[in-house]
């Protein structure tokens, strides 16, 4: 058995898995309404308390929606910043923070890191299976926005064929990250540093021309401005890494002429070269990471706090589901004068319950239908502010494990609605006509 | 205009026997040690208030279960039935009018008149819900059938609670009250409209009224105090 269940797609498994949770709430509906009709009085009733019950589902719709675009936009998070990373596969940087050095190289978060000298930095280039070794040089901005200085290399294994414009072709040019504040033909000044404290006069005789824009990555570098490595030197007033009057940009780099990098991004030529390369770099002067294995282990670290989100989503759950019921007792008296009447006229008891029922399930239904559709609603925006805020691109969508959540909270209460049914049978009639 | 429905079943003679309803507190609120109503008989209840009246109505449709005592319909006792029996029982033997209508505000006339169409068995369905416009358009209250009954005067709407007790064509007709919140004119129309119609489908008429002039139209009155029967007059 085990073996079929794994032999399944993971989509059928999905499918199966919300019947499955869906099946003790349909089956307990098919039993209570089989052979009945109680739509008509129901609609009836839907209509008597049209406010209520639009408030009724609401309140369901809204601790649904709240429950599901908390897992969806959790998960989004998580997926955006590894696709963030992706193209990231091997940083070498001074030894420190592994954490804070990813932050810095691969979402361009502000941060002071020791450099890697010139020699390094060849010794890095010239290794077996390296295809390319491109610095980054971080620290300065521009409006906000991170001005980087790297390879043409990069650029493209980063974004691939531009947007809009060519390549720098000299230490004077950039290329704008795709949603940069800045328009290809512009020239700007960076300011020294990032934030408020940026000193904004710094480089104010140096200029970078914007001679084309990236496509989108998805990632910090969206907002980035890239430039030639030797033009960060340079309007730092440091050596550019070639012996003087040699214009050309990109490496190698001599070795004596060249300032440092915080950070080098290492392709390999084949993905086990990595492997190969990060042991030959980890070692006392050098540490070599995959941001990917550290996003990983800092997943995991928060997989503690995802689980506590998850816990909590469904303790929630649970406590609407109880507020339902409470919820739905309340409401069954306001119709309890029109069950009564029915009972009164002769109509069967499993009549009367399954009009209960039929009117709780449809409130829970149309409830939890628009909670999903909230829940998207709410992880969409708080993708959209996470994405303004980070760069990261976050896209939230409502995936099985909302749609599992939800079948399981509809299936519980549908179940639990058997009890304002059962409870309605049992008032006093006579009472209940006169009241 | 169509034939009325008839009853579907002969209309059965009620006896109760060694009748007694105590309240909560133990106090004894109806007793009547012996009353036989001939089937298709027409009866009016008559007392003050508090007197009984709606009590031995009650305990007649089975809405209340006496402390002790028979109650028995044709040849069936219905105090020791289940609570789902005595609802069959109602749903088959009786028609009930009550004193506030008790209508479905958000139905129209007619899905309030065929009420009980929405509960009975599919085949019977079709033929209720037409038994109930007849009733409709025997009562007055043709072309109103689509209309909330929201929008519908007092009478009317006393008209329409009369049209639900006769859809099913019950053999009895069970009415608390039934012309109490109507103007003299409007009960004096449902008043008659209610006895011909009875009369007309060979139904018995048990009604609760303070009305006199509704109480003049039945065959049988029958009067209470402090929960006794005191007296009992032919027309």
């Amino acid at each position: 058995m085990p073996d079929v269940w794994a032999n399944l797609s993971p989509t059928l498994q999905d499918i199966l898995l919300t019947l499955a949770l869906l099946t003790p709430g349909l089956i307990a509906g098919a039993l209570v309404v089989r052979g009945l009709h109680p739509l008509p009085l129901v609609g009836a009733m839907l209509r008597r308390f049209t406010w209520v019950n639009l408030l009724f589902v609401a309140l369901i719709a809204v601790s649904v929606g709240v429950a599901v675009g908390l897992l969806a936009q959790e998960r989004g998070l998580r997926q955006g910043s590894a696709r963030a990373a992706e193209k990231f596969d091997l940083i070498v940087a001074a030894p420190g923070s592994e954490v804070t050095a990813m932050l810095a190289a691969v979402y361009l978060q502000p941060s002071d890191m020791a450099l890697i000298t010139g020699a390094q930095y060849a010794e890095i280039a010239g290794a077996d299976g390296v295809a390319f070794a491109a610095p980054i040089a971080f620290g300065d901005s521009h409006l906000g926005a991170p001005v980087v200085g790297t390879t043409a290399d990069f650029v493209t294994y980063l974004a691939g064929p531009l947007a809009e414009g060519r390549m720098f072709a000299t230490a004077e040019e950039a290329v704008a990250g795709a949603f940069s504040p800045i328009a290809v033909g512009q020239v700007f000044s960076p300011a020294h540093g990032t934030g408020p404290e940026a000193e904004h006069e710094a480089h104010a005789d140096d200029g970078y021309t914007v001679t084309g824009r990236m496509v989108p990555t998805g990632s910090p570098w969206d907002r980035a401005l890239l430039d030639p490595v030797e033009g960060v030197w340079q309007v730092h007033g440091l050596a550019n890494g070639h012996p003087p009057g040699d214009a050309r940009i990109g490496p190698p780099f001599a070795p004596d002429l060249m300032p440092g990098t915080p950070a080098v991004l290492v392709h390999a030529t084949k993905l086990w070269a990595n492997y190969a390369l990060k042991s030959q770099f980890t070692r006392g002067d050098l540490m070599a990471f995959f941001p990917g294995t550290v996003l990983s282990r800092l997943h995991g670290l928060m997989r503690d706090v995802r689980s506590a989100m998850s816990l909590m989503a469904v303790l929630t759950q649970g406590l609407v589901t109880l507020s339902v019921l409470t919820g739905l007792m309340i409401l069954v008296r306001l119709i309890a004068r029109s069950l009564a009447l029915l009972r009164a006229i002769g109509a069967p008891l499993r009549f009367v319950f399954a009009v209960v029922w039929t009117y709780s399930a449809t409130l829970i239904g149309a409830g939890a239908g628009l909670g999903l559709a909230l829940g998207l609603v709410t992880a969409r925006v708080i993708s959209a502010v996470i994405t303004a805020r980070t760069d990261v691109l976050v896209t939230a969508s409502l995936s099985w494990p909302e749609v599992h959540l939800v079948a399981g909270f509809v299936s519980l209460t549908l179940i639990l609605a058997l009890l304002p049914g059962w409870l309605t049978v049992r008032r006093p009639l006579l009472a209940d006509l006169r009241n | 205009m169509p034939p009325l429905p008839a009853p579907d079943v002969t209309p059965p003679a009620l006896h109760i026997e060694a009748l007694q309803v105590t309240g909560r507190d133990g106090q004894v609120l109806l007793q009547v040690p012996l009353l036989d109503i001939p089937a298709g008989q027409s009866v009016a209840l008559r007392g003050a208030s508090g007197a009984g009246k709606s009590t031995l109505l009650h305990v007649m449709s089975g809405l209340v279960r006496p402390s002790a005592g028979r109650v028995v319909w044709g040849n069936r006792d219905i105090v020791p039935l289940s609570e789902d029996a005595r609802a069959a029982f109602r749903r088959q033997t009786l028609g009930l009018i009550f004193q506030d209508c008790h209508l479905f505000e958000e139905l129209s006339a007619h899905g309030n008149a065929a009420l009980i169409s929405t509960f009975a068995p599919r085949i019977t369905r079709a033929s209720l819900r037409e038994h109930a416009k007849t009733w409709l358009n025997t009562l007055g209250l043709r072309q109103t059938g689509t209309r909330p009954v929201s929008s519908f005067s007092g009478g009317e709407r006393q008209r329409i609670a009369v049209a639900r007790a006769l859809a099913a064509s019950p053999p009895v007709i069970l009415a608390d009250e039934p012309t109490a919140a109507l103007d003299r004119a409007n009960a004096d129309t449902l008043g008659s409209d209610l006895v011909r119609l009875a009369s007309k489908g060979g139904c018995s008429l048990i009604a609760v009224t303070h009305d006199a002039t509704l109480a003049a139209l039945m065959t049988r009155q029958i009067t209470l105090a402090d929960g006794k029967i005191v007296e009992d007059s032919h027309a």
